[in-house]
Order: structure tokens, then sequence, then C-alpha cells
């Protein structure tokens, strides 16, 4: 899995606020419900993105200087 | 939003306004705008309720001072919209008469109280008196008895002269009466007192007063006048006292008998009182509402045309369109309630008139929708930002709060709102719960996001989460004191969120400032272009298609080629792997470039790229271009869409259709009412004068605000990093301080520091995390929707429908 996960996800994302465009006709609402559904699709989808690429290919490096010497 | 027209007849006025009042869906205009609020035509039935209404308060007033309960009883039939004016006559008059027999009673009451007063204020002069009579006679010759004395004092009195008053005062005003009368009398009389033990219940007062009862010797007729005189001047109530002990006694005794039978009928009429109010609370709800509905509709009447010959009234009104069936049913109910056979008749009217603006809201939507329009209220047909807000606003809160712990504290108190929102409807009464209660919606969503953001910054409360394998790994064999160790990269990638191994690390700072920088950065060059983009259906609906040639296009071009292009290396950089190696070993790459310099040094040095910062080939070449194409923007924004409406405007000149007027009357024919000719005033018809210097310096303005905002509104952005760093550092300080230390502690009494650390700690993160930090992440999420992302497109200049309704006026009533 490297970044390609980013853009199959994305994909599928997409796919799935595709669908949301045609459900919800039954509800009193659809725009509202529509309008919800893909925009939080969308924001939750851009920060796991952003978040998964940045660490994929980190420049620094965690360091720690309280650690004990396993014994 | 359709304009339309109601032909009304009058006997049918008064039952149609109060359908549509129950029914609230028209918003009526005023068409007697030029008639001062005196002269209309319904103004003698407004005063006629207002003072039932006074009569009503004032009833209100007396039952609360008589502490008599109020039956939360409302005769919907009454109340409902199906009552005559007979009926309205009726309770007027039973107002009217309660009022009556109130004041009577109330004024009978005072009149008793005064008498009552004055009896009980003797009764205690004769009691004290003899007390009084005995302290003189036993400091003037020492010792004799008590009977010998009264009588000795009598006759002394009769010898040489030597009368006395005697009376009641309050007793703070004792001593001022004391000294007043030394004084003014030289010193040539006695005073002597007894506080009265009781308090006493004055009229006069509200609290019962304490009184003492006072007797002044003094020698000759004059000087006790003149002590008279400033006894009452004082204040003090004088009573007739005779001076013989026996007379005293029967006079006592008939005191007594009279007081007993005033209090009887003291009793009477409280009772009687207690009794009629009483009778009015089980009714004065219904009243109150019926009277401030009547009231209502006769403010609403006052707006109608009234047409005397026709003996019809014309009402205009906006509703929504799809609400017009359920006008009309509601028109027809009201001809049926009023047994008339002439109907009302409703027209639509076509209108170049600006139409308030009707947002349908539900329940979850309401909050959301007041944050927009505490903005503004979008105009009729303009995209209204309360529909993105509804999830941008708990999601960008949720970036500056992001804690899986606060996030679920969140949660779970927004969602016992929402699920016993009916039992907790009083909360929307209190001032200041009022705000958590009427958005608990937008807390609820607040919440949810944050446990989102919290899970992927791998936050519950402050601490980190291990549920996915970490993709770095800690060297067993190193470490110890002071040791720096450096953990190995695995050959996964944390999948969801932050990589655990940073929480404790010496460097987390560096890498998360570093990556939630950027993440403000991607999002709210994101946020931005939505706003931007939102032009186009703004344009398309108001028929502007040079806004999106013009303004849209230019626009997006300009974001994209400057922060549209940082955001674009911000993912190459991170896409990058800077320490691969080739197969000979050799490093493919240089070393990570900074790219806050690049942006910098794209404008300083165009075309320059150094070596030591290249990320990709041609980069000198495409930051020329993209500078070059931002600056043709500038221009374009600013002269194209002024010069094009110039051209147009002198086209039609040339052809000459010149403006002929603004103010046009148009008249039709109406055809219910045998052919009634109506005027529907078209006034304020829409200002087309074309004056291009104004629309140069508005271009201008826009033009250079859109350019400096792109910069700093990204810049602004950066709150979503910096909040969430100081939330993140805060829950973390808060933590190692409170409660960590207990943990640590050793002892028998661990048990007990835990505790109070724990107590410590969950009530300064609720408090102070939850709470202030709540807040603050609040207003800043608030700033961001109301700069950044609505003056992007958003001119929030529509005027808020707001329909005729009852409920609305019964509310503000009760405010």
């Amino acid at each position: 899995m490297g970044g390609a996960l980013v853009f199959w996800v994305g994909l599928l994302i997409c796919g799935v606020c595709v669908g949301a465009m045609f459900t919800f006709k039954s509800r009193s609402d659809p725009t509202l419900w529509r309008t919800c559904t893909i925009l939080s699709l969308t924001c939750c989808y851009l920060m796991w993105a952003i978040t998964y690429l940045a660490q994929l290919h980190p420049i620094i490096v965690p360091k720690r200087d309280d650690l004990r010497i396993d014994l | 939003m359709s304009l339309v027209q109601l032909y009304i007849p009058s006997d049918v006025a008064r039952y149609t306004v109060s359908q549509l009042g129950e029914l609230g869906l028209v918003q009526f205009r005023d068409l007697n705008s030029e008639v001062s609020a005196f002269q209309r035509s319904f103004v003698n039935d407004v005063r006629r309720f207002d003072e039932i209404e006074r009569k009503l308060r004032y009833l209100y007033s007396q039952i609360e001072r008589n502490d008599v309960d109020i039956y939360e009883f409302l005769d919907d039939d009454f109340v409902g919209s199906s009552r005559g004016p007979r009926d309205i006559d009726d309770m007027e008059e039973r107002i009217s008469a309660h009022e009556d027999r109130v004041l009577k009673l109330t004024a009978a009451f005072k009149n008793l109280q005064l008498k009552h007063l004055e009896l009980l204020e003797n009764k205690y002069i004769l009691e004290e008196v003899s007390s009084l009579f005995t302290e003189i006679t036993g400091r003037q010759d020492a010792g004799p008895g008590e009977v010998g004395i009264d009588v000795d004092v009598g006759g002394l009195g009769r010898d040489i002269n030597v009368g006395f008053i005697a009376g009641v005062i309050s007793r703070d005003r004792i001593s001022t009466l004391e000294r007043v009368l030394w004084r003014s009398l030289r010193g040539n009389m006695f005073l002597n007192y007894v506080d009265i033990e009781d308090p006493i219940s004055d009229p006069k007062h509200d609290e019962p007063v304490y009184k003492s009862a006072f007797i002044v010797f003094a020698h000759g007729a004059s000087l006790r006048d003149r002590a008279t005189k400033i006894a009452e001047s004082l204040g003090a109530t004088l009573y007739q006292v005779d001076s013989s002990a026996e007379r005293r006694q029967e006079e006592l005794i008939d005191t007594m008998s009279r007081l007993d039978d005033l209090q009887q009928i003291l009793e009477n009429n409280n009772v009687a009182r207690v009794n009629e109010l009483t009778s009015v609370s089980e009714q004065i709800n219904t009243w109150f509402t019926v009277v401030r509905k009547e009231k209502a509709i006769y403010h609403t009447l006052n707006l109608f045309n009234y047409d005397a010959n026709r003996n019809c009234l014309i009402a205009e009104g906006w509703c929504a369109a799809n609400d017009i069936s359920a006008i009309q049913s509601a028109l027809h109910m009201a001809t049926e309630d009023a047994g008339s056979n002439v109907p009302t008749v409703l027209q639509e009217l076509r209108t170049t008139k600006e139409p308030p603006t009707f947002i349908r809201t539900n329940k979850f939507t309401d909050g959301f929708q007041n944050i927009v329009d505490a903005y503004g209220v979008p105009k009729a047909g303009e995209v209204n930002p309360g529909l993105f807000t509804c999830i941008t606003f708990p999601f960008l809160f949720a970036l500056m709060f992001g804690d899986l712990g606060h996030g679920f504290l969140m949660t779970l108190c927004a969602a016992l709102l929402c699920i016993y929102e009916r039992r907790l409807g009083w909360l929307a009464k209190n001032e200041s719960l009022r705000m958590f209660y009427s958005g608990r919606y937008i807390i609820l969503l607040m919440g949810i996001f944050s446990m989102f953001t919290g899970f992927l910054y791998n936050d519950i409360f402050s601490r980190a989460m291990g549920f996915f394998a970490s993709g770095w790994a800690w060297p067993a064999d190193q470490g110890g004191e002071g040791v720096t160790v450096e953990a190995t990269k695995l050959g996964h990638v944390y999948p969801v969120g932050i990589d655990p191994a940073w929480h404790h690390a010496s460097n987390s700072l560096l890498f998360t400032n570093s990556y939630k920088m950027k993440m403000s950065i991607v999002l709210g060059v994101i946020h931005m272009t939505l706003g931007i983009c939102l032009q186009v259906p703004n344009a398309l609906h108001f028929k502007k298609r040079i806004n999106i040639i013009h303004v849209f296009v230019p626009q997006i071009i300009f974001l994209f080629s400057i922060f549209g292009y940082l955001v674009f290396t911000i993912i190459l950089k991170w896409s990058t792997d800077w320490y691969a190696r080739d197969a000979s070993g050799e490093l493919t790459h240089i070393s990570p470039p900074s790219l806050l310099n690049m942006l910098i040094y794209m404008f300083l040095s165009p075309g320059g790229v150094s070596d030591s910062e290249k990320m990709f080939r041609g980069q000198g070449v495409l930051q020329t271009f993209l500078l070059l194409v931002a600056l043709a923007c500038v221009p374009w924004m600013l002269l194209v869409k002024p010069l094009i409406l110039r051209r147009e405007h002198q086209k039609i000149i040339s052809e000459g259709y010149g403006r002929i007027s603004s103010h046009v009357r148009v008249s039709s024919e109406g055809e219910g009412l045998g052919g009634a000719v109506v005027v529907a005033e078209q006034e304020e018809m829409q200002e087309d004068d074309f004056d291009f210097a104004d629309i140069m310096i508005n271009q201008t303005i826009h033009t250079i605000e859109f350019c400096l905002n792109s910069i700093s509104n990204t810049a602004s952005y950066l709150r979503l990093w910096a909040l969430s760093l100081a939330h993140a550092q805060l829950s973390e300080v808060l933590w190692t301080m409170t409660f960590l230390p207990t943990l640590k502690m050793s002892g028998s009494l661990q048990p007990v520091a835990i505790m109070c650390g724990f107590g410590v700690w969950f009530v300064l993160t609720f408090s102070i995390l939850i709470g202030m930090e709540g807040l603050s992440a609040f207003l800043h999420a608030l700033r961001l929707h109301w700069v950044e992302f609505n003056n992007k497109f958003y001119d929030g200049t529509g005027v808020k429908f707001e329909p005729f309704s009852f409920k609305t006026v019964l509310d503000e009533a009760e405010e």
C-alpha cells in the first residue's frame, strides 16, 4: 500500500458521492441530505488523505530521549 | 415567493385575518404607509383591545399580589379562530365586570384596613397608657399604690392644668419627636413611651411597622396644641384617652369588640376578593390570548386598503408559491366561519419588487441558518450558505478541537439535549442556556466531527491510541539517560491518522506543526474555491453571464495560479520519497526543499529556481507562467466588466431606448369584483441609472479586495493549525500537571490522591478544554465562515420573510 491508496479511496468516495446524488428521494428535504452526505464524506476523506500523505515519505524521524534500555 | 392580492369583503375580514394568523404563511405589506398610525381605519378597535388588555393586566397583578394560582388552561374553542364579535363583546363585558368588582373590593379593603389600624392603635394606647401613668407618678412621689395614683394624676392634671396627649408613632421617630418637643416647648413637657411589641400592618407601607405608644404631659392648653401639631407633623396618630382607669377599661372593651367585628368584615372582604380573582384566574390565560390575537388582527387590518364604496378590504402580501393552496382553503374556512356567501378572492400579481426571502428550516438546520442570518439574510434566489455551513462549520470547528475524548463528551451532552429536547424545552426560555439549547444540533455535529478529527490526530484526552500497527519501531537496545534514540521506519504507513510513535517523541511538534499547517492551507484553499464557485449558480439565477466570464473565471484563475500551485507543491512534496536511492545507492533527489522559500522567491525572482530547491523540471518556467497569468487576471477583473457594461449601455442609448420614469403606476382590470380597477403600486422600480464612475470605483475596490484577501484569507486559515496546536498542548499540560503525578505516587494515600487528581482533571477538562476552548474554536470557525467563505460569493442583502402569525405575536407578548 503506497500513495495509490489515497487515489483508490478517493475514487470510492467519489462513487459513493455520485450514489448519494440519487438517494434520499423519499426524505422531506433531499437537497439538504445529499449536500450534507457529500460534504461530510469529502471533508473526512480530505483529512484522512492529507494525514496519510503527510506520513507517506517522512522527512523527519521520531526521536525520544526518555527510553530505557530493555533489560 | 409570490405577491398575492386579496379582496376581502369587510364582514369576513376579521375571520380571514384570524385564519391566516393561525396559518402563519403570509407576510402582509403595509398599503397605508403614508397614513399615520392614528388615522387608520381600525384604530378604535386597536384602542378597545388595548383597554381590555390594560384591565387584564390589572387583574393579573391583583391575582399575583393575592397569591391566587393561575390555571394554565386555554379554552381551545374560544382561542381558536371561529369566535364571533358577539363572543368578544361578552368577553369584554365579563372582564369589565370583574375589574369593576375587584376595584370596588380593593378600595373597600383599603378603607377597612385604615379603620382597623386606627382601632388597633387605639387598643394599644389604651393598654399601654396605664403603665405610662404608673411610671410617671411613681417617680413623682415614691411608692404609692397603683389605683390611687391614677386618680391622683387625674386630679393633679385638673388642679394645676397639666394635661396630656397620647398617640402612636413609628418606633424610629420617637427620639426625633422627643427632641423636637423638648426644644419647642423649652423643656416644659414630659414624654414617656412604650414600644408596642407586635408589628402593626399599615396599609401605607408594604411591610408591617414597629410602633411605639407615647404620652406627652404638658402644662396649659396652648402648649398641648403645639405638641399636638408637632406630633402630627411627624406622622404620629393621636387618640383621645381618658385619664380615669375605669373609663379606659370600658373603652378598651368597646374597642376590642369593634376590632373583632372589623376583623370579621376584613376577612369576608378578603374571601370575596380571592373568590373573584379565582374565577378570573381560570379564564385569564384564555382572555389574554384572545385579546392579543384580536389586537394583532386589527393591527393587520390597518395595513389593508379599505375601500368604503365597495365595502371591501384589499390586502397585499408575500407568500411561498406552494403555500397558496393552503391559503385558499384558509380563506374558504374564514368565509364559512363568518357565515357569509361572498368569497374572498385571491389573485397572484406580477411584480418587480424584491421579495422577502423565505427559508424553510427544520430543527436541525435552524441553528445553522441563524449563524448565516446573523451575517446577512440571503436575497431570494441567492445561494444560501446555510446549506454548506451545516457540515463545513462543524468540520472546521473540529479541526481546531480535535480530541476523541473531548469530542465524545461534547457529543454526549448534545445528544442528551437532542433526545430530551421536548422535556428540556424550558431551557429555551432561560437567557443564558438558550444558546446551548437552540444550538444543540450544531454542538452535536461539532462533537461528532471532533471525535473523527481526534481519531485522526490520535488524541484521546491527549493520550495516544494504538488501533493499528505503528509504522515506526523503537530499537530495544538503545536508550538510557540523555541518549536520543531514533525510531526506524517500517514498511507500512499508519493507515488512519497520525502514527502513535509521534506521541512523546521529542520532535513531535516539528512533525505535527508542519502537518497541521499544510493541512490548514490545503483545506482553506479548497474551502475558498467552493466559495468562489458558488458565484456561478448566483450568476445563472440572476442572469448575469458577465459575472461568470469576467468575475468568476479570473478570480478562480488568480487563486489557482498562486495558491492552487502551493497546494500542488505541498502534495508533490508529500508524495515524493526524498531519501530514495537508486540501484547504485545514490540519492535520486535533492534534499527536501522549503515550500515557503519557494513561494517567496516565486515573486521575488520570477523564473529563477536554485538547484537545491528544485522540485521538478520546468519549475522555473511554470512559476513564471503562473505569475504572469495571475498578473494578467488583475486588469481582467478590474476593467473588462465595467467596459462591457458601458458598451451595452451606449448601445441602448444609441438605439433610442432611454429611461422613461422610475415611478410607473401599473393599472390592471380586476375580474372578481365587477371590473373593479385595482391599482398595484409599482414603486421603487429598479433604478437603472448608469454611472460609469460608480461602477468603476466599485470594481476597483472589489478587485483590490479580492487580490489582497486571497493572500490574507489563506493565511487566515492557519488559525486552524494554531488553535488545534493550542488545544492539544493545553490538554497535554493538564494531564501531566494534574492527573499524571497522582498515578506515579506511591504509598497508602495513592487511591485518595488519584480520586482527587481525577476530579480536578475532569472538572478542568470540562470547563476549560471543552467549555472555553470550545467557545474559542466556535468563534474562529464562525469567522472563517463569515469572512473567508461568505465574502467570496454572498451578498446577504435580502429581507427575511416574517409571516403574520399568532404564534410569534403571542411569543413576543410573553417576553
